[in-house]
């Protein structure tokens, strides 16, 4: 196990982290499955703040340039497929601000437990998370992806996203602090209602904000899914997303969040 | 999405999603219970020099069907690029040809309303005043006699109402609100000389005496639109706040534009607010101070454009031509259909909402 994987105090000192990587990869292959399976993971920084322990969304749908919208957010996600006995669940809600129909700044408060936590191997107990997300569409338009697909109402939205996340005591002592910044593309289609398919491309880094002087360290991720816009209502939004950090344990996460945007 | 697969949806009780009881029902409207027929085109001064082609000539088919109770009303930019220069230019003839090709789009019997835009203004430039007054008069002098005619006229800003039945048209001079340059001289004679003036004056008139009274206020500039003067379809879409350009929605003078014919509306929101300017055809939710956005800038096949389906759309297309077609029914109940071209297998028609309920 690295120690730059770990939340809280490393107890290898730096400059030997790279040969325990080695030692740690080879130790590992030789074990068997089994023997991975039953160990409980440490739960990592990107796991534990919003960006990666609640699913990605589509970009915001386009909106009246004369208004801002307030929007409410519930968000489920499970990340499963770690090498443990454990899945991550989180729940969030978040408020959200669209700004003249475009970019949305928003807040999320949720909470994060293990699943099938195992008390004898680890810590147990769930903890909150919170973040702070600006979402900007940068190009919303849409004759090329129109012309391909057939669909004279599509539109494609390149955007930019930057987060920050912040978990207090993921285990004890360490709270678990991330930046993450992507480059999300959403294709939405059809008139009545509107189905949106995106990817979610970006980075996450781990920033220390614990005393226990944690480690950092970048990693990428991808999300992608679907989402079904105005189903019903004009501002409710239904997206299903799964999303892959690319690092070692972190496996897959699904997750559903339901949006509300409130018009005039 | 076919009738097959909107039926589907409304028999499933997906009736808000799918706006089930303001589609029109299989079938065409029995005449005799049309009060009146509006036809909205906008940005129609590009036509093809060598055919007139759609949608000008399925409009003028339409029309011609019962020009008594029909009205044309074109949205602005009549004549690209730059207006009707002065006689002797070398843009006159190919000017007025584009203006011809409209003009005689009207069928005799049928009215005809022509409103400015900004490229009839010169082009936003300092001829603007005197090209829009010679517009006017090159209409006038291509109707030979029918009911054909700019409004507001004479570089004014207006409004000038004009009634048909229950239906009343509002039209505006959205251009007068944006133009950089001489905006009146000693000929003008408007009514309405300042902007407060119009807003008051149009606060009047969006409300006609009588009941059931239907109102359409016609103007250039649209209040709201996904299309690229609201910032979308472009990379520097976002940035043109920024900009400063009125012809954009998110441009300063723009903004005061549209919050004053917002404010003169609260009152007694109309039903819709018709414009061009971006050229495609939109149907948008208006909000608090007026019931519909109708985008209806599709006139000349050549400049259609990409358009985004904003939360507020009923509807949007890009890149095909068309026009939209309000049928004020005796009593009660109002149909806007929406036309464009080329069209699909299933026909021209292609989006259609009770806009009052019958």
């Amino acid at each position: 196990m690295t120690a730059r994987l770990l939340i809280g105090r490393s107890p290898i000192p730096g400059r030997y982290r790279l040969s325990s990587l080695l030692v740690a990869v080879t130790v590992g292959l030789a074990s068997t499955a089994n023997a991975q399976t039953l160990q409980s993971l440490p739960l990592l920084a990107d796991e534990a703040t919003p960006v990666g322990a609640l699913p990605p969304m589509a970009l915001p749908m386009p909106a009246s340039r004369d208004r801002n919208y307030w929007g409410l957010r519930l968000q489920v996600g499970e990340r499963q497929e770690r090498r443990g006995p454990e899945d991550l669940v989180a729940v969030g809600a978040g408020i959200d601000y669209q700004i003249a129909g475009g970019s949305i700044l928003g807040l999320t408060g949720g909470y994060q437990r293990r699943q099938h936590c195992q008390p004898a191997l680890s810590d147990c107990r769930g903890h909150s998370l919170f973040g702070l997300r600006g979402r900007f569409n940068v190009i919303t338009g849409g004759p090329t992806v129109a012309g391909i697909i057939g669909d004279e109402s599509a539109a494609s939205t390149l955007g930019t996203e930057i987060g920050f996340g912040y978990a207090p005591k993921v285990s004890p002592g360490v709270n678990a602090c991330t930046l993450d910044l992507g480059v999300p593309i959403s294709v939405a289609m059809l008139q009545t209602i509107r189905v949106v398919t995106f990817i979610t491309p970006g980075a996450v880094w781990n920033i220390d904000c614990s005393a226990a002087n944690t480690p950092t360290g970048r990693s990428f991720m991808l999300g992608f899914g679907f989402g079904l816009l105005q189903l019903g209502s004009r501002g409710l939004d239904v997206n299903v997303g799964a999303q892959r950090i690319f690092r070692g344990t972190t496996g897959l996460q699904f997750g559903v969040s339901v949006s509300w945007v409130r018009l005039p | 999405m076919s009738a097959s697969a909107r039926a589907a949806l409304c028999a499933l009780g997906l009736a808000a999603a799918s706006g089930c009881h303001h589609r029109l029902a299989r079938g065409e409207l029995p005449a005799n219970e049309i009060e009146t027929t509006l036809f909205l085109l906008g940005d129609a001064g590009e036509p093809d020099p060598r055919q007139v082609g759609s949608p000008l000539d399925s409009l003028a088919v339409q029309a011609a069907e019962a020009p008594e109770r029909s009205v044309i009303v074109f949205l602005g930019d009549n004549v690209y690029p730059g207006g009707i220069p002065a006689e002797g230019a070398a843009e006159w003839a190919d000017a007025r040809r584009r203006l011809d090709a409209q003009v005689r789009a009207i069928p005799p019997g049928v009215r005809g309303i022509f409103v400015p835009g900004n490229h009839d203004w010169g082009d936003e430039r300092a001829f603007g005043l005197y090209s829009i007054r010679l517009q006017e008069q090159m209409i006038a002098s291509m109707a030979r006699g029918r009911n054909v005619r700019m409004l507001p006229g004479n570089g004014c800003p207006g409004p000038v109402s004009v009634d048909f039945g229950r239906l009343r048209v509002v039209t505006l001079d959205t251009q007068w609100w944006l133009h950089s340059y001489i905006v009146r001289d000693s000929s003008s004679h408007c009514p309405e000389g300042t902007m407060g003036a119009v807003t008051a004056a149009l606060r009047d008139q969006v409300k006609p005496p009588g009941d059931g009274r239907v109102v359409f206020v016609v103007g250039h500039h649209p209040l709201m639109t996904g299309g690229a003067h609201g910032g979308y379809c472009g990379v520097t879409g976002p940035f043109r706040r920024f900009g400063g350009t009125s012809q954009d929605i998110l441009g300063g003078a723009n903004q005061v534009l549209r919050d004053s014919l917002r404010s003169a509306f609260a009152g007694r929101p109309p039903l819709a607010y018709a414009a061009g300017h971006d050229h495609t055809l939109q149907v948008l939710r208006g909000g608090r101070n007026v019931d519909y956005v109708l985008v209806s800038g599709a006139g000349s096949p050549s400049k259609t454009e990409c358009a985004v389906k904003l939360r507020e759309s009923y509807y949007v297309t890009q890149h095909r031509a068309g026009f939209m077609r309000v049928d004020i029914m005796k009593g009660k109940g109002v149909l806007l259909r929406v036309f464009r071209y080329p069209a699909t297998r299933s026909g021209a028609l292609a989006f259609s909402r009770w806009l009052e309920l019958r």
